[in-house]
């Protein structure tokens, strides 16, 4: 075809979060904020649900329309940022990220998106649990 | 099939070289009368020429066509390249248009494109949404400065049939010739090119259980056409398709189409239930669309759009069970959706999240089986991440549960 043949290889890393994703779906609850970016239509969609709770992420959730890449590493985040500061920001700069996922420069786009959605997430738990606490 | 490859699906890319053609081969190959030059004048020269013209009329008896219209090259790419280039050269002084469609293989766009390079214009006909030319859409094309018209028999990601005989009709009745790239269309279905009203059509070697690095370009008589060769040097093929004539890869396209004619029905019927099979269990998981016009297509060759997913994702997470082709051209950067798929309608996502299941002639019911449950499983894997079905159009609700 142009239908093509698979060429694009993968880490092992993105491989087991890709065929093995954690954390996949949605949350509710006290101190629960949905954030998301990017589009279907464009490749790449990710929504995060996280529960910050005492300045700290005590559970994430995502969902995510993207390639392997996006899937592995938005599944990565969910599980690494437990037990972090509520801040807005990844548990890992996306360089690193970048790295420790093997993505192709051509895919730092993606990475940039997730941490949107991530950050999106993080301000509105914030904010969500201040209201909720007034 | 090796317990350690995937599933084969991928017939309409190539197909298995047949054992029985093998063996043809390896017979010519190990012959030791049959090494000459087919040119050359000797004994060595005259058997390798015998064995040349049986297998041209093996091929012509399968197209419907004479044999002395066969001129053999190295597949269906080049005869494309002849045919379209050859014609549009020869006949430069009476016009400099050609007519074509937006579906095309690539061996046919790209030879337009360069013809449209070299100072040519190019009409590029719209296919139905069912993915077939119109033969009114083709007279809309055509002009008085035509010089070729250029249309697919069947299309080789949907496997959908043009009306060949309808749409060689209107271009005869306005003096115009029209070369069929039917590449995908031996051993899939009767053809019969002096019926057909075609004037030049390109075959392959290895879509139909032959070897690779073989194919024909045939050049009707009755069309009285002229072509300039596009390469020079002995003068073999009449002077078209200069080179050294590999027997035993012509011996083996002949012997793989003159099975593909005998065994044309028993192998629609027995791939046709097969790919019914298949299609059942595929489109029962919803959310799953057939592209091209079913009714039109043949059985062999099976395109669905998988909603829900993405389709690198989608093509990896099968890769390793089921061997097919996709609808996006995989990059490390961003993914190009088929462009005939495109040209459907399809949006560029459903494109890249489509797979073109091909069978064959040694598909068995257990890989059908195989790759069923494969893409099943894939599929609920990844619209269980997405959250697919997704409430609006966009994507701003789910219905996903919570993860682990």
């Amino acid at each position: 075809m142009s239908a093509a043949t698979h060429n694009v290889a993968y880490s092992a890393l993105t491989r087991r979060y890709f065929e093995h994703p954690v954390n996949a779906g949605v949350l509710h609850g006290l101190g629960v904020g949905r954030g998301e970016a990017g589009a279907v239509a464009e490749g790449t969609w990710v929504r995060f649900d996280v529960q910050v709770l005492h300045g700290i992420v005590t559970a994430a959730r995502f969902t995510a329309f993207g390639c392997p890449h996006v899937i592995a590493v938005a599944s990565w985040i969910t599980e690494a940022a437990a037990g972090r500061p509520g801040t807005p920001a990844l548990p890992e700069p996306v360089p690193a990220l970048r790295l420790r996922f093997e993505l192709p420069v051509e895919k730092l786009g993606r990475l940039l998106t997730i941490e949107d959605a991530w950050c999106a997430a993080i301000r509105a738990a914030v904010t969500n649990l201040g209201a909720a606490l007034d | 099939m090796s317990a350690r490859l995937p599933v084969y699906l991928d017939y309409a890319a190539s197909t298995p070289l047949d054992a029985r053609v093998a063996r043809r081969m390896n017979a010519v190959l190990t012959d030791a009368d049959a090494f000459g030059n087919a040119s050359s004048a000797h004994a060595y020269g005259a058997r390798a020429r015998e064995l040349v013209e049986a297998a041209r009329a093996q091929v012509a008896a399968a197209v419907g066509c004479e044999p002395a219209e066969v001129i053999f090259c190295s597949c269906a790419t080049e005869a494309d390249n002849l045919a379209i280039l050859g014609v549009a050269e020869y006949y430069r002084e009476r016009g400099r248009h050609v007519v074509t469609s937006r579906t095309e293989h690539k061996a046919v766009l790209d030879a337009c494109r360069e013809l449209g390079r070299r100072g040519w214009q190019v009409s590029f006909v719209t296919p139905s949404s069912g993915g077939y030319v119109e033969p009114a859409a083709v007279v809309a094309a055509l002009r008085a400065d035509t010089v070729l018209a250029t249309f697919m028999h069947v299309n080789n990601e949907t496997g959908v049939v043009n009306d060949i005989a309808g749409i060689a009709a209107v271009c005869r009745e306005r003096g115009v010739p029209l070369h069929v790239d039917a590449a995908q269309s031996v051993g899939k279905l009767p053809l019969d090119l002096a019926a057909s009203g075609a004037a030049l059509a390109s075959l392959a070697g290895h879509k139909a259980y032959g070897p690779k690095g073989v194919g024909a370009l045939v050049l009707r008589r009755s069309a009285g056409l002229q072509l300039a060769p596009q390469s020079y040097g002995g003068g073999q093929e009449r002077g078209l398709r200069s080179g050294t004539l590999a027997t035993h890869q012509i011996v083996g396209m002949g012997e793989a189409f003159a099975l593909a004619a005998r065994e044309c029905e028993a192998d629609r019927v027995r791939i046709a239930a097969l790919a019914a099979r298949l299609s059942e269990r595929l489109l029962a998981l919803g959310g799953v669309l057939r592209n091209g016009d079913a009714a039109r297509a043949v059985p062999h060759i099976l395109n669905l759009s998988f909603e829900g997913m993405e389709g690198e994702s989608l093509l990896a997470a099968i890769v390793d069970r089921v061997a097919l082709s996709t609808g996006s051209a995989c990059t490390s950067a961003k993914a190009e959706p088929s462009y005939v798929l495109r040209a459907l309608g399809r949006s560029a996502s459903l494109a890249e999240s489509s797979l073109r299941f091909s069978l064959g002639r040694f598909t068995t019911e257990a890989e059908v089986d195989t790759a069923a449950a494969a893409v099943a499983e894939a599929v609920l894997r990844l619209r269980a991440v997405s959250g697919y079905p997704w409430v609006a159009a966009g994507q701003a609700e789910t219905v996903g549960a919570a993860g682990p």
